[in-house]
């Protein structure tokens, strides 16, 4: 018997030929891993020219932000609490008996000037547009197609009425919001632009211009908006804005768009009807007139965030500029491998 | 017997029947936990190398059993050496970093995800569409991982064959232990707040949709991830460019496919919000801002509390390697 592998290997001797003995596979750069590549390291003037240049960058994009934000002129007028009046206890009886009228007058001041276009949106808050069966509760092919107009899966509970399919099936299409707003401007009567606020997509290829409301609304319980039954769906402009559900619990749609320019200081004066019954749930309704920038709406949070940022990596180039010039070490120097260190008493 | 064994650093056991071979291999195999590798050539070796976690055979004289019998197999025993000290090293990098990272980029989708279900009411909806959620695994983060577990290496053969001792950080555990995965966990979590409520707080009051949101988020953990693996990718050759830019791109190229058709309810979620300014700065910010400790961590980690892997990369790019050309390692002759 021949004494086992461990003393063989003081008979290695040094050979010429490499490792990789295969002699079937092509020795190719690619299966000899041996490709070409570069090998960035991250040296001191990388990591501080890195955060120098974030923070260069940042910085006046969260300016710019901030300033864009600020243009905005946005008027926020809550009204649920304010238009039930004062005398009634239950307002949820209130809400819901059609018999009332409804019609509430606000009056909006316009803090600077704004400049057209003005977009009105109503604002809900609370309302979970997101919730999960609420989300799923819709049918897309009968929205678009007037030959599917009984395929009402997933609607639940607004299939059917009366054994006839209701369309536009699903609670979303049933709980359209269905407040309205006219506007006055210092007496004169102020138009408002009502077309073009849905996505143009949704309007050519999600809502059929042949699918008209059936059956819609004739339940025991009213949800929202009644649809006029010789408008086709693609033309019912704030069906589809309101079938976009929206992200968020607290959340704007658009209601219309005014061509006017207003003054600071003007009186804008609102008689809506307060037709939409948030209040079983606990939620808010208000009125919103805003400009826009290239940014959207009014949001101090994209520039406060960008100089956060780049004040952060300002400072971290700084901190970093420190550490390497308390502790300068040589990059690659053999000194530093722990075994050389241990023996050298680094 | 053990603990006269485990003082020693090289024990010779001679007249060994291949019974005796395999219980010595037993012996060290039970009583700790360190890996066990058989290496032999004969008939009578076959026990041992079964016995042990690793056994290498050799092709030689004695015939094939050893081969046969064994995991790896080679012509000659001083092909041991860069099968330990090159592949096994490039091995357990890889392997090691491959599952660190496999945790991380689900952790952080999954808690993006999660972050919202606290602002629906807690219903499980999920803003991103059910076809995304799918196709991240499998298209939007998988190739990448493959091609960087496949290729990245972080030292050279040369430089591992003339620093041997390099080996000893596998031994260490320095690649995969628990403190690198609690710190990819925080990192998961970091990164999903910031992907998540960067957003949030840009669009709480206005009319952004469901699906243009999710939209936003699906791109943005996408990218994150992916940027995370570009910055820990040690060595850069065509092929990993490839696949992951590519695969980012193929992240935008079905983002704007599954939002072009009709019956799903993201249709033209894409097209609508690309077109906003507000979602472009979103995403820079988002990106920067979750790897910004990532990068810092790194950063301080390499240069003040180098590893023996960082030096040895440094060496290999600012010092020329100028004495090992050749695979093997000179070895004093007993006199």
């Amino acid at each position: 018997h021949s004494c086992p592998m461990v003393l063989r290997i003081a008979e290695l001797t040094s050979f010429g030929a490499g490792a990789s003995a295969s002699t079937h596979q092509p020795n190719s750069k690619f299966t000899q891993q041996e490709l070409p590549a570069c090998k960035p390291i991250l040296t001191p003037k990388w990591v501080i020219s890195v955060f120098l240049l974030v923070g260069v960058i940042f910085v006046p994009i969260g300016v710019a932000s901030l300033l864009a934000s600020n243009k905005v002129v946005e008027i926020v007028d809550r009204y649920d609490d304010a238009c039930v009046p004062s005398n009634v206890t239950n307002k949820l009886a209130y809400i819901q008996n059609s018999t009332i009228s409804k019609t509430c007058r606000r009056t909006l001041k316009v803090p600077k000037d704004m400049k057209q276009p003005i977009f009105v949106y109503y604002q809900l808050n609370n309302f979970y547009q997101n919730h999960r069966r609420y989300v799923k509760s819709r049918n897309d092919q009968q929205l678009r197609d007037a030959s599917k107009a009984n395929e009402t899966t997933l609607c639940d509970p607004e299939k059917t009425r009366d054994g006839m399919a209701i369309v536009p099936c699903g609670l979303i299409a049933w709980s359209t919001f269905n407040d309205t707003y006219t506007f006055q401007h210092n007496t004169n009567n102020l138009s408002i632009d009502k077309t073009d606020i849905s996505w143009k997509s949704d309007r050519d290829h999600k809502f059929g211009s042949d699918v008209f409301p059936k059956n819609f609304q004739k339940g025991p319980l009213i949800g929202g908006k009644t649809l006029n039954e010789s408008i086709p769906l693609s033309e019912q402009e704030d069906l589809i804005v309101w079938m976009r559900t929206a992200a968020l619990p607290t959340f704007r749609k658009l209601y219309g768009r005014i061509y006017v320019d207003l003054k600071e200081n003007d009186t804008i004066t609102v008689t809506l009807d307060n037709n939409y019954n948030t209040y079983s749930f606990d939620g808010k309704k208000s009125l919103v007139l805003s400009t826009s920038t290239w940014l959207g709406g009014k949001n101090d949070f994209l520039g406060l965030a960008y100089l956060t940022v780049g004040g952060l990596c300002f400072f971290l180039a700084f901190a970093f500029t420190l550490l390497y010039l308390i502790k300068p070490r040589k990059l690659g120097d053999n000194n530093y491998l722990s075994w050389n260190r241990n023996s050298a008493g680094h | 017997l053990f603990k006269v064994a485990t003082e020693c650093s090289v024990v010779l056991c001679c007249r060994v029947a291949p019974l005796q071979k395999a219980g010595i291999v037993a012996l060290i195999k039970n009583r700790t936990d360190d890996m066990t590798l058989a290496i032999g050539d004969g008939a009578n070796d076959v026990s041992m190398i079964q016995m042990a976690d690793v056994g290498v055979g050799i092709n030689g004289q004695e015939g094939g059993q050893a081969v046969m019998a064994s995991d790896f197999s080679m012509g000659q025993f001083r092909f041991l050496v860069p099968l330990l000290l090159v592949h096994g090293h490039w091995n357990y990098q890889r392997m090691g970093y491959m599952i660190l990272y496999n945790f991380y980029k689900n952790a952080t989708f999954v808690l993006v995800l999660f972050w919202y279900v606290l602002y629906t009411s807690f219903t499980l909806t999920t803003a991103i569409t059910e076809w995304s959620s799918l196709l991240y695994t499998v298209l939007y983060t998988s190739l990448p991982t493959i091609v960087v577990g496949i290729l990245d290496k972080d030292l050279s053969k040369s430089t591992l064959l003339a620093y041997p001792k390099l080996y000893g950080s596998g031994q260490r555990n320095e690649k995969y232990n628990l403190n690198l995965f609690v710190l990819n966990m925080l990192e998961a979590l970091w990164q999903s707040l910031v992907v998540f409520y960067i957003p949030y707080f840009a669009y709480r009051q206005s009319t952004i949709g469901m699906s243009s949101l999710g939209d936003l988020w699906a791109l943005a953990s996408v990218i994150v991830v992916n940027m995370q693996l570009a910055m820990d990718i040690i060595r850069w050759n065509w092929i990993i460019h490839v696949f992951v830019w590519g695969t980012i791109a193929a992240t935008v190229i079905c983002l704007f496919v599954i939002d072009s058709i009709w019956v799903l309810p993201g249709y033209g979620a894409i097209y609508h919000i690309m077109g906003q300014g507000l979602f472009w700065l979103l995403l820079l910010i988002i990106v920067v801002t979750a790897m910004v400790p990532h990068f810092a961590i790194k950063a301080f980690s390499e240069h003040f509390v180098p590893s023996d892997i960082q030096i040895g990369r440094e060496i290999e790019k600012f010092e020329a390697l100028n004495q090992v050309n050749h695979s093997e390692i000179p070895m004093r002759t007993f006199s």
